[in-house]
Parts: C-alpha cells; sequence; structure tokens
C-alpha cells in the first residue's frame, strides 16, 4: 500500500514537473554519453570528437529512451489523451455528415431530456419554500374519494381550538377585490388570511412583518401584507409601501408587511395582497371554501391529525345541523402533495415520453457508430499490424465516442434551454413550473446523460476490437466480411428496439390527438360567436346588501341593452365553459338521501333575466324566472342533463328538494327545464341548477352581451356605461367567448402538442435508422445484387427483397412496441377523453401509419439497389 | 494495457526477461552508482560477456524506481559531472535477497538438465 501511494505520488510529481523531469532526463543521457566518451578516450586513446562521436552511436536515439522513460513513469496517456482528441476531431470533422447527425440527434435526446429534467426537478422533486416543508398539511373537507372542498369558518375554529396535533393551524379567504390607492384603481386577488396562516408556514415577510394575532381582533385595524410586485408596481419600492393606506372593496388597510420578491403565491393560492381575515361568529355550518393549512406539530404523523379531525368532523355534525353529509370528513393532506395535484402524473407521462425518444436517439447514434466502425475495420487492423497495441486503439475509439458525446452535450445543453422555454410556454399548468431552470444539477444531468449515450454509442466497436485478432483477418484478405455480419445483426436489433420504442410514443400522441379532436367537437351549449363576457365585482363595502347591488344593475342593464350593436345583455355569476363558482348540494324530496349518505351536488349558477336569451340556451320545459320569483317560494331551473339524471321519467318540472342542507328554509321548486350548457369543462358533466339573482344577489358577475356585428367596436361603449354608473368599479378585460372556449382546452392541446413532437421526433429517427441500416446492406450486397440482376432476377424482384428485410425489423419492432403500449397507455387514461386507454382504431392507426413510414424508408434504398448496374457492380469489385 | 509492454515488443533485450533488474539490483548492493557505472560494472564483472544495451538499462532504472527497489539522487561524480546516482531501497535489498536465490534454483536446475547427457 505504502509503496503504491509513493509510486502514485512520483507520477503526479511527473505529471506536474513533467517539463522539469524531461530536462533531468536530458541531463542523464548526456552524463551518460560524456561517461563513455571519456571512457573511449582513456582505455582506447580515442580522440575528444572521435569518442564522442561513437559514445553517442552506441548510445543510439536518445528520442526513443525518452520515450521509454515517460512510458515507464506513466504519463504518456495524458499526452496521448490530448493527442487522441485532437486526432478524433480530425476524424470526426472528416466525415461531417455523420458527425453532424450523430452529434444532432444526441443533442435532441438529451436536450428534450434535460428540460424535461428541469421541469421535474423542480415541480417534484424540489422542497416548498416553507421551512420544515415536510410537517406542512393541508386540510380539506372530502366525502368520497374524489371530491374535497374547502372548509367553513365553523370547521376552521373549531380545529383551531380542538386540534392537539397541530402546532398552528391558518386559514385564507381568496376573493377578488377592488383595490385603490392614490395612484390607481384595479381589481386584485386577495387571500384574506388569519395570523396562524403566516405562522403555519413559517414565512417571514421581506420589511415589515406579518398578519399577528393582535390584528384579528375585534375592533383592531385593518392591516395587509402585500405581495412584491403590487408594492413595487403601485409605491416603486417595497420600503415605500410600509405604512402606506391601501382600499380593500371601500375599507382602509394600512401596510405592514411586504412578501419577498420570489413568492407570488402561498400555499397554491395565487393573491397580490394579504389583508387580515376578520372572522364574524358563524351561524351556520357552511359556506364551505376556506383554504385551511396546518403544521403538524413535532413527531405527530399524518395518521395521528387523521384521526384527530376526523373526530372532530363527527362533533361538528351533531353542533351544526344545517349541515348533514356524515361522509364528509375533515382530511389531512401533505401540502406538497396537495399542491403538485396531478402535476406527478402529466410531467411523469411526458418523462416516458421524452426517455422513449432518448432511447431511440442513443440507438440510432449507436448504430451510426456501428457502421463507421465496420467501415473502419480495416484501419484498424492495418494499424494492429504496423504496430499498434489494441489498449491504444480502444482509447482512440473511445476517445471519439467521448468527444461527439461532448459535442451532444453542448448542443444538448443549448437545446434544453429551448426546450424549457417551449415546456414554459405550452407546458402542461402545473405549479412552480414558472421557476424551472437549466441549473447546475439540469447540466450535471445532460453531461451525464451524454456520458451514458457515449459509452453506449461507443461500445460496441470496442467489443468488436477486444474479441477478435485482426491479423488472421488481414492475412486472409477477409473483406470485413465476418465483422460486418456480426455488426449487421446488432443493428438490426436496434433497428427492431427503433420500432419498439417509437410505437408506444405515437400510440400516446394518437390517443391525445383522438381525445382533443373530440374534446374540440363537443358543444359547449351555447354559441360563443358575437358573445363576450365582463366580469363585474363590485366592492363590498358600497354594495353591502342585495338592494345595493340589484340597484347599481338596474341602473346599468338598461343603459347596456339601448347600445346600439348590443342584442342582448343578462348577468351570470358562473362563466361557461369551465368556470364554475359554486358547486351546491341538493336532497331530493322524491328521492330522499339516507340519512348519513352523501347528498349529490351540481353547478350551481345564479342568473340575472335574460342569461339564457344572451347565451342563445334554449327553454325546453316549463318556464324561466319571473320577477316575482323573490325567494319566498325559491324556485330553479336546471339543465335537460340533469332532468334526465334525476328524474328519466321526464318529470323533473314541479318536483321539490332541499338547497344546500338547509333544512330549516323553504322548499325549492323545478320550473324550468333549458339546454345543456358546460361549466366544469368541455370534458365535464352537463348538469346545472339555475337560480334567479332575484333569489340572493351576488357582488361577482359576468354581464354576458351578444352584439349583432363585431363585438370590438360595442365593447368599448359598454364600460364607458358601466362607468357612467359607478366610476369606482374596476373592470377587466372584455373576454370574447370563442376565445374562452379555445382556452379552455389548453391544457389537452398544449399536452397533445408536446408528445406530438416527441412522437414525430420518435418516429423520424426510426424511419432514418431503418433507412440507414438498409442502405447500407445495399451498399455492402452491391456486387451480390449486380450479380442477381445479371442472371435474370427482375427489378421487382431486387425492390421486394430489400423491402422485406426492412419490413421483417419493422413488423417485429411495431409488434413489440404495441405490446408495450398496450400496457403503458393505460396511464393516459385520465388524460382521455371519450377514448378508450386501448382504442383499438388509433393503435391500430398507429401501427399502420408506423408501418407505412418505415415502408416508404425501406422503399427508397430499395430503389436504389433496383437501379444497380449489374455490369458495372460486377466488375467494380 | 500497460504501457510498459509497448517497449518490450520493440526492444530486442540480449538478457533474459527479469535478469536485468537482478544484475542491476546486484551492482547497487556494492554501493550507489549511477547508470554509466551500473552498465561498466556489469560489464566488467561479467568479464565484459553481458553489455547492457543503454536502450534496456535506463527504462529498467526508471521502472525499478518506479516500483520503489531503487532511489534516485542527483549528485557529483569523482570526475567532477553532475550526475543522477541510483542507490538501494530496504525493499529493494529484500527484493534482491530473493530474487538471488530464485536465480540459483533455476540456473542449478538448467545447468543439472544441460548436464545430463
Amino acid at each position: 500500500m505504502r509503496q503504491w501511494l509513493n509510486r502514485m505520488a512520483r507520477r503526479v510529481r511527473a505529471l506536474i514537473h513533467g517539463p522539469a523531469l524531461e530536462r533531468e532526463l536530458d541531463a542523464e543521457m548526456q552524463h551518460h554519453v560524456a561517461m563513455e566518451a571519456d571512457d573511449l578516450m582513456r582505455t582506447q586513446g580515442l580522440a575528444p570528437d572521435e569518442a564522442r562521436r561513437r559514445a553517442l552511436v552506441a548510445f543510439g536515439g536518445m528520442e526513443r529512451y525518452k520515450e521509454a522513460h515517460r512510458d515507464a513513469r506513466g504519463v504518456r496517456w495524458i499526452g496521448e489523451f490530448a493527442q487522441d482528441v485532437r486526432y478524433a476531431v480530425r476524424s470526426l470533422l472528416h466525415a461531417p455528415a455523420f458527425s453532424a447527425s450523430a452529434v444532432l440527434v444526441l443533442a435532441l435526446g438529451i436536450g428534450a431530456s434535460t428540460a424535461v429534467f428541469s421541469a421535474v426537478d423542480t415541480v417534484l422533486l424540489s422542497h416548498l419554500p416553507y421551512p420544515h416543508d415536510d410537517r406542512l398539511i393541508r386540510i380539506y373537507e372530502q366525502n368520497s374519494p374524489t371530491n374535497r372542498f374547502g372548509l367553513s369558518v365553523v370547521d376552521f375554529q373549531a380545529i383551531a381550538s380542538q386540534a392537539h396535533s397541530l402546532s398552528a393551524v391558518g386559514g385564507v379567504w381568496s376573493l377578488d377585490v377592488a383595490v385603490s390607492s392614490s395612484a390607481a384603481l384595479e381589481r386584485a386577488r386577495a387571500g384574506f388570511a388569519t395570523s396562524g396562516f403566516f405562522r403555519a408556514l413559517g414565512i417571514r415577510p421581506a420589511r415589515g412583518r406579518a398578519i399577528e394575532a393582535r390584528d384579528e381582533r375585534t375592533g383592531a385595524p385593518p392591516v395587509v401584507v402585500v405581495g412584491h410586485q403590487f408594492a413595487a408596481r403601485t409605491f416603486g419600492d417595497d420600503a415605500g409601501a410600509i405604512g402606506r393606506t391601501i382600499t380593500i372593496d371601500g375599507t382602509a388597510n394600512t401596510i405592514v408587511g411586504v412578501l419577498p420578491a420570489g413568492m407570488r403565491e402561498l400555499a397554491g393560492l395565487h393573491a397580490e395582497i394579504w389583508p387580515v381575515l376578520h372572522l364574524d361568529p358563524p351561524t351556520r355550518r357552511g359556506p364551505f371554501g376556506m383554504l385551511v393549512v396546518g403544521r403538524l406539530d413535532k413527531g405527530v404523523t399524518l395518521d395521528a391529525a387523521r384521526h384527530e379531525l376526523a373526530a372532530i368532523s363527527v362533533a361538528l355534525l351533531e353542533a351544526w345541523p344545517s349541515f348533514q353529509d356524515h361522509t364528509a370528513r375533515l382530511t389531512p393532506v401533505s401540502l406538497r402533495e396537495a399542491a403538485l395535484g396531478n402535476a406527478g402524473h402529466t410531467l411523469g407521462l411526458l418523462a416516458a415520453a421524452v426517455a422513449l425518444v432518448l432511447l431511440i436517439a442513443v440507438a440510432n447514434v449507436a448504430s451510426l457508430m456501428l457502421v463507421r466502425a465496420t467501415g473502419r475495420w480495416r484501419e484498424v487492423i492495418l494499424r494492429t499490424v504496423l504496430g499498434a497495441s489494441r489498449g491504444r486503439l480502444v482509447r482512440l475509439l473511445v476517445t471519439e465516442s467521448i468527444v461527439l458525446a461532448a459535442a451532444g452535450a453542448v448542443a444538448g445543453i443549448a437545446t434544453g434551454f429551448a426546450g424549457l422555454a417551449v415546456l414554459k410556454a405550452i407546458g402542461p399548468d402545473v405549479p412552480r413550473l414558472d421557476g424551472a431552470q437549466l441549473d447546475a444539477r439540469a447540466v450535471a444531468f445532460a453531461v451525464g446523460l451524454a456520458l451514458v449515450a457515449g459509452i453506449v454509442v461507443g461500445s460496441y466497436p470496442v467489443v468488436l476490437l477486444l474479441q477478435r485478432d485482426p491479423a488472421p483477418a488481414l492475412r486472409d484478405g477477409d473483406r470485413t466480411i465476418g465483422v460486418s455480419r456480426h455488426a449487421h445483426a446488432i443493428r438490426s436489433a436496434f433497428v427492431v428496439a427503433e420500432f419498439a420504442l417509437a410505437l408506444p410514443v405515437l400510440a400516446g400522441a394518437a390517443l391525445l390527438l383522438n381525445s382533443l379532436v373530440r374534446l374540440q367537437r363537443v358543444a359547449p351549449g351555447f354559441d360563443p360567436a358575437h358573445l363576450v363576457a365582463l366580469r363585474v365585482a363590485l366592492p363590498s363595502a358600497r354594495y353591502a346588501n342585495d338592494t345595493a347591488i340589484a340597484t347599481y344593475w338596474t341602473k346599468a342593464l338598461p343603459l347596456v341593452r339601448t347600445i346600439p350593436g348590443v342584442v342582448r345583455a343578462g348577468l351570470g355569476e358562473a362563466m361557461p365553459p369551465d368556470e364554475v363558482t359554486n358547486i351546491n348540494n341538493f336532497d331530493l324530496i322524491e328521492h330522499p338521501v339516507p340519512p348519513g349518505g352523501a347528498q349529490p351536488t351540481a353547478p350551481w349558477v345564479m342568473i340575472g333575466h335574460d342569461y339564457f336569451a344572451a347565451l342563445g340556451v334554449r327553454l325546453l320545459e316549463g318556464r324561466l324566472f319571473a320577477p316575482a320569483d323573490t325567494g319566498a317560494a325559491p324556485v330553479v331551473v336546471v339543465s335537460r342533463a340533469w332532468a334526465e339524471r334525476y328524474f328519466p321519467d321526464g318529470r323533473a318540472i314541479g318536483q321539490r328538494l332541499v338547497s344546500g342542507g338547509c333544512t330549516t328554509c323553504p322548499l325549492t321548486t323545478v320550473v324550468g327545464i333549458v339546454g345543456d350548457v358546460k361549466y366544469e369543462g368541455l370534458s365535464g358533466s352537463d348538469d346545472a341548477v339555475y337560480e334567479p339573482l332575484t333569489q340572493g344577489w351576488s357582488r361577482d358577475l359576468n354581464l354576458f352581451v351578444r352584439t349583432a356585428g363585431a363585438p370590438q367596436p360595442v365593447v368599448h361603449r359598454v364600460r364607458t356605461a358601466l362607468r357612467s354608473v359607478d366610476p369606482e368599479i374596476p373592470l377587466d378585460d372584455v373576454v370574447p367567448m370563442e376565445d374562452r372556449v379555445y382556452a379552455s382546452i389548453a391544457q389537452p392541446r398544449h399536452l397533445t402538442t408536446l408528445l406530438g413532437g416527441f412522437a414525430v421526433a420518435a418516429v423520424a429517427l426510426a424511419a432514418v435508422g431503418i433507412f440507414g441500416m438498409l442502405s447500407y446492406m445495399v451498399r455492402m450486397r452491391q456486387r451480390e445484387i449486380g450479380v442477381r440482376m445479371a442472371l435474370g432476377a427482375p427489378h421487382g424482384a431486387v425492390i421486394r427483397m430489400i423491402v422485406r428485410r426492412g419490413m421483417t425489423h419493422a413488423i417485429a419492432g411495431a409488434a413489440i412496441g404495441l405490446s408495450a403500449a398496450l400496457v403503458g397507455t393505460r396511464w393516459l387514461a385520465g388524460a382521455l377523453f371519450n377514448v378508450g386507454a386501448t382504442d383499438p382504431v388509433t393503435l391500430a392507426a398507429v401501427t399502420v401509419l408506423l408501418l407505412g413510414i418505415a415502408w416508404v424508408a425501406c422503399w427508397l434504398p430499395a430503389m436504389r439497389a433496383a437501379r444497380i448496374d449489374p455490369v458495372a457492380a460486377i466488375r467494380v469489385e | 494495457m500497460n504501457a510498459s509492454e509497448d517497449y518490450s515488443m520493440n526492444d530486442r533485450a540480449d538478457l533474459l526477461q527479469g535478469t536485468l533488474d537482478l544484475l542491476i539490483l546486484k551492482t547497487l548492493v556494492l554501493g550507489p552508482l549511477h547508470g554509466w557505472g551500473i552498465s561498466k560494472r556489469i560489464r566488467q564483472l561479467s568479464s565484459e560477456v553481458l553489455d547492457v544495451g543503454q536502450g534496456s538499462l535506463y527504462p529498467a532504472l526508471y521502472r525499478l524506481e518506479d516500483q520503489g527497489l531503487i532511489r534516485a539522487e542527483w549528485g557529483v561524480s569523482p570526475e567532477g559531472r553532475r550526475a543522477k546516482f541510483y542507490t538501494l531501497t530496504a525493499a529493494g535489498k529484500k527484493k534482491f535477497a530473493s530474487e538471488r536465490s530464485e536465480w540459483r534454483l533455476f540456473s542449478g536446475a538448467v545447468d543439472r538438465v544441460l548436464k545430463a547427457t
């Protein structure tokens, strides 16, 4: 061991002091020659010149000994490595087509993988930006494995006062509010938060303080913590914001803190300002909708918290008879899991697809390297015979792969930057993707991939070299046939593998595309052309009650309706096709839910007069709302789907129900049935229950305006009209409903685009793979094909022979890929609409498509084979 | 593949593999010597029969040094020239002892075989 250490130390010294050692060596040789010359002069009486000449001759070439010495001191490889790299670069530059395609393919695979890695790393693997995030939980009300909803004030207060498993608990209500400062009036999303919310998350504002318990006391002055962006936009900087006053929905709030720049959301809730939440003593169990987070006490498990919260849930049912869903439990979920949602699934899908593309890319480059290696087999033989050691040749080949991989890594990292930008632009809507960066970890990942890829693509030529003795090959005049046969078998396997890998990617993309096409064909239930929506949220301070809100709209609506070009204008609380503000539970008198059972739910939409007319939804049965429907005898209109689901016998009109579990309220009667409208996304159900605003006004409404012609000229006048009624109301941008419908399927569209891109890459690579293999085969067998044709084989037979050869590979690969797809695409099931994950038509279609592309890729080299001139081919060799 | 194989293929050593190392160690048992001195001493001791080519001598010296059997130091020769002197290390002495007994066993055996006719 000591000896070994000494030796290493000497080698390191040799490396560092290379030139110095070289000089020493020189001096020693000089000394030897001088001594020899002295000896010759003394013993044989030669003249000094002659003695020196003879001594030099006896010594031989000095350089040779230096070389030997360098070997002995074991540093030669460093110099050789540099030499190898130079050689590899030179020889790669001599084959620009090969090198460019290899680097390009590697860059594609590595770049795409690196981009997806960055996303996965940031979104799934990194911690939430809160201390000890593993102890943070989000608490939901949950009444079925798939249905979770927010908490009520009653729930929150019960947890805050009774749960011992939590060291802190806090809640937020989010609301869009009108914010005015001296600078501007705007609408902003506010998260009204309790002091426990900041305590539980363990965050500190960048400036000032968080909301504290004293701020929650009755009569305490209203305070607000604001986000960095809001502070910067409104006051110029963070420091200037502290102590300033902003008016939130008519109430003056003092800014006490500013959050750090990076915190655009807390616990998954995006909000610009965080005013203190004052909780009034509740009079009933609901409404539900509070986001509640808690911090588990040290050593407390999630299960322990679950038990405790379940016990609290049961006690609450007894204390508050207004809500009697006995299946509903306060359920803790780790905040990480809650924040991620199904991001893991979506990103997993992308990661799987990108991994397959990477494998195909590597197989492709390995295949290219193989051809190159067999082509250079003679060069290798020659070098061996000329005295190059095998080790040296192996190093040469390995270096070439490393150089190739390094180029692939550099190009791959560049591609990764672009890929990540694409991913952020059209990637899945997952939390924190914005923060994904191509950081050191991603670069390390790319380099690691490149290294592994380099080893994989370069290993076969090396194995070939180590297994085979090149000498006999040269002696026998073997024209590399043995080698190329061996290489061809491996290449065939690569091509089969490429097809086997490409098919699942293509199948996945095709299933998503099929699903998207079906989704696009779904009618939203209204005519989006010439229809615009404008969200109007009345500030609570000046519109404190129904009368105030009703007064505003009684003034505003007639003004809007008299604008030339406006055909209809109506109010609605929800925004079709994918924004429902309220999902309500109900109990049908005719089919009551057994005690303790979960009541059915449906999107519950508060609407004004003319809503259906503005949207173009038809009344099918019964009546619409009348001014007399003011809540004394509540009425609802239901969608056709709702009516058919609960009353398939067609007796929905006149049915009565208990709304929202309010057993003490008067019963609600169904008075009409209208056409179906989508509220839960185009893939969602058609259930909907409408209630007139006259039975309960909402401050936050959408004004739907149908115009005669293009909506744009009218929009400005609508805004002017609304401002004339109350200039202090911040107005959102007007959204054409056609855009909303299009935007509602942005997610599936983007996922399809991404996966489609991967599929195109996969199929293209597989096609290039098979094309390359056959082209090479045609070139190698040129003579044989020439002979066949000279003997009378028709062109068709030659083409068939080549194509058959290629298609055997493609079909074998496709068969393997199809079996893999049958298992793998089940993973997509959740993302598909109206298409089975193993939809036979889609799978058959992609198989045919893939084989068709393969056929074209086979046919091209086959045509070239058929054009071989038999005479020339035979004569050439 | 180690680098030393490369030159042993190129080099035509007149000595049996391994014997040169033994001879070098032997010359150094008697005291430190520089490279030329070692080759001279071998020539003298073998009565001019064994002439170690420089092409074999120096690589062997570096190899032995690398193995830690000998140690090299720059010094001044009796003739007043700067020269690199090689000294046997403790490991080298041990190695010499074992190599020598092995060689005796081997050469004796070869001798007996040759005398047997």
